[in-house]
């Protein structure tokens, strides 16, 4: 019993810089890759390659097949056909467990669960690498302390994660995701529901992770905005297939707008950092 | 202003950590001391002996044979039948609530209760079965749970992983199950007075031979429930994040739900439909011991054992006090009690959670 219930991480928290590192980034390989539910395709033959250490932002419509994607990146779904490959390992032929420990997703919202703590909630990322029965291992605390150092949430550990802000709960989610020590990780609208100065949080967050710990992170981002400031390169989806991609100073024009996103409008740029800067003026009649 | 600036980046002081854990231990200890001071209270609550003489049978002092025959083999076993049918109650409930995400799920409404009361209901009015022989009754009531289950993991059909759609198909299932249980008492009336009294939840009559059907059965599901305790708590976090975290919420849930369904028909075998046991315990546990279900399972399953033990004593004091009133043929079936507690204290949990957003 005494297992169970002592709590060794205490004992350990100094070592948490020593927290094992992922090894070097890994390579996220979309191989012609095809989905669909019964009646509806979601994705037809859609081809997209991150590079190892690289940030891409996937944008595009509501229902453009963006989560879709990112489930089947990250192996929680299978494609009808095509293949998903990290580092050269198919997703396919992985078990769900081994797949939690090369990739991380982070979905848009997660349901509340009353009296979870911060740290309990953010340890839950260590279960794939645990043992089957889900008993703790030697690292799994100085990994969770960490992750919860990394996004600055670990004054709040032993507070509940029901008590918490929006933004700062976005903040716990985004330790979880990290907990799971993946060398890669994808996000799903991490921005969702908050505010402007939350949003730049945590953009900056990931981009900053992503330097310290040679992250391979592919984003679904509404804001075309900060997509283009954000991320190294653009995915730009419609109706399931990839419409453009590139580095945002190419993807952002006009006809980007025009296409991916059916609406009128001017791009410019930002006058003292140069990044591309919509500026939306009506929407398009839909064909 | 940067993000490190403003982030609390303070490492959290050793000590800090202590009482973090104590007080689930502390709870833990207090509550590993209720369950003997229960089962003494509940030893000697009831009213052919007094205290003294009960103390004596069980220390085998100087104690005529009657009353060494009521201690040893009338009340022990009634005891250690509470407390084995409380644990596992208790742990079913607070597995059921976190597998299906729902504050209210129980026994009673997953088709669970209903059905093992209507196996043994069943079998009796059959003749498959007889009140005397616990061994067919039991037997029959881990069938029906087993079915009432199956049922409704057969009606919700590929929305196993819907909570909300499990819950209403419980509901429609439990009801449905009661019905055909009182369609069957009043096809094979039989000995309807025993029968309803196990419908309500009785210790009373309980023998060795029900305790050593029980502890088995309850110690075996009940440890493997509580090393599903990983699972069960990425369970309780949601679809998306159990299977973004590494598991296969399918087989996860199947296995807890399997272990909940085991340790209700068990339970519901030895001493009848106890009410909300099964609900009002896993509220009780998670107050006491917080969100980590590796300590609130077990202490789910002494908060059960000790609220069954304590029921069964206050309704062996109420008997007494009824008896005194000249009512002298009425026992107060423990079912009764926990019925009305429950009842009260679903009310005040009911309440709570409405104030919160």
């Amino acid at each position: 019993m005494s297992e169970l219930i002592g709590d060794p991480e205490s004992a350990t928290t100094d070592s948490a810089a020593d927290a094992p590192t992922p090894g070097p980034a890994a390579a996220l390989d979309v191989d012609r890759v095809s989905f669909g539910y019964p009646g509806r395709r979601v994705l037809d033959r859609v081809s997209l390659r991150v590079r190892p250490g690289e940030f891409v932002a996937l944008v595009g419509l509501n229902g453009c097949g963006k989560s879709t994607l990112l489930r089947l990146a990250a192996g929680v779904l299978r494609p009808e056909s095509g293949r998903v490959s990290v580092d050269g390992a198919d997703m396919a032929r992985t078990s769900r467990r081994e797949a939690a420990r090369k990739v991380a997703l982070l979905h848009q919202a997660a349901p509340a669960v009353p009296g979870l703590t911060v740290r309990q909630l953010v340890r839950q990322g260590r279960y794939a690498a645990r043992g089957p029965l889900g008993m703790l291992r030697v690292g799994d605390d100085e990994v969770t302390v960490r992750a919860m150092r990394d996004v600055g949430v670990d004054a709040w550990a032993d507070r509940p994660v029901d008590a918490l802000s929006g933004g700062e709960r976005q903040r716990v989610r985004l330790a979880l995701a990290l907990a799971q020590d993946t060398p890669v990780l994808l996000l799903d609208e991490p921005t969702t529901y908050l505010d402007l100065r939350h949003q730049l949080e945590v953009l900056q967050l990931v981009g900053r992770l992503r330097d310290e710990r040679r992250l391979t992170v592919l984003m679904v981002l509404h804001d075309l905005d900060l997509a283009a400031r954000f991320a190294e390169r653009l995915v730009a989806l419609r109706d399931g297939h990839v419409a453009a991609e590139g580095p945002p100073d190419s993807v952002v024009t006009p006809g980007l707008l025009r296409e991916v996103f059916g609406i009128e409008g001017r791009v410019g740029r930002d006058p003292e950092r140069g990044w591309p800067v919509c500026y939306p003026d009506r929407p398009l009649r839909l064909p | 202003m940067t993000l490190t600036e403003r982030a609390p980046t303070a490492a959290p002081e050793p000590e800090r950590s202590t009482p973090r854990w104590r007080r689930p231990v502390l709870v833990l200890g207090a509550l590993l001391l209720a369950v003997p001071l229960a089962a003494m209270l509940d030893l000697v609550a009831g009213r052919a002996l007094s205290i003294g003489e009960t103390w004596q049978a069980l220390t085998g002092g100087a104690a005529d044979s009657t009353a060494h025959h009521l201690v040893w083999q009338v009340r022990l076993p009634r005891v250690l039948v509470a407390l084995g049918a409380g644990a596992a109650l208790g742990l079913a409930g607070l597995i059921l609530q976190a597998a299906l995400r729902n504050p209210l799920a129980a026994p009673e409404v997953t088709g669970v209760t209903p059905g093992a009361v209507l196996g043994a209901v069943a079998a009796t009015g059959a003749g498959l079965a007889d009140w005397a022989s616990p061994a067919a009754v039991m037997l029959a009531a881990v069938g029906g749970g087993l079915g009432g289950a199956g049922l409704l993991w057969l009606l919700t059909g590929r929305r196993h992983a819907d909570p909300a759609g499990i819950a209403v198909h419980g509901v429609l299932v439990s009801a449905a199950l009661g019905g055909l249980t009182a369609v069957t008492l009043l096809a094979a009336p039989g000995e309807i007075g025993s029968v309803v009294q196990w419908m309500v939840g009785t210790t009373e009559a309980r023998t060795w031979q029900h305790w050593t059907l029980l502890w088995p059965w309850a110690l075996g599901w009940g440890v493997l429930a509580c090393l599903t305790a990983g699972p069960l708590m990425l369970l309780r976090c949601g679809e998306d994040v159990a299977e973004a975290a590494g598991l296969a919420p399918a087989r996860a849930r199947g296995l807890a739900l399997l272990c909940a369904v085991a340790l209700t028909a068990g339970a519901v075998a030895s001493v009848g439909a106890l009410g909300f046991i099964g609900l009002v315990v896993p509220h009780a546990a998670l107050a006491l011991f917080g969100a980590d279900l590796r300590v609130a399972l077990p202490g789910a399953a002494l908060a059960g054992a000790v609220a069954v033990c304590g029921a069964d004593a206050a309704a062996q004091l109420m008997s007494r006090a009824v008896n005194a009133w000249g009512a002298e043929q009425l026992s107060v079936p423990v079912g009764a009690v926990t019925t009305f507690v429950g009842a009260g204290v679903l009310l005040v949990v009911a309440r709570r959670h409405a104030v919160e957003p």
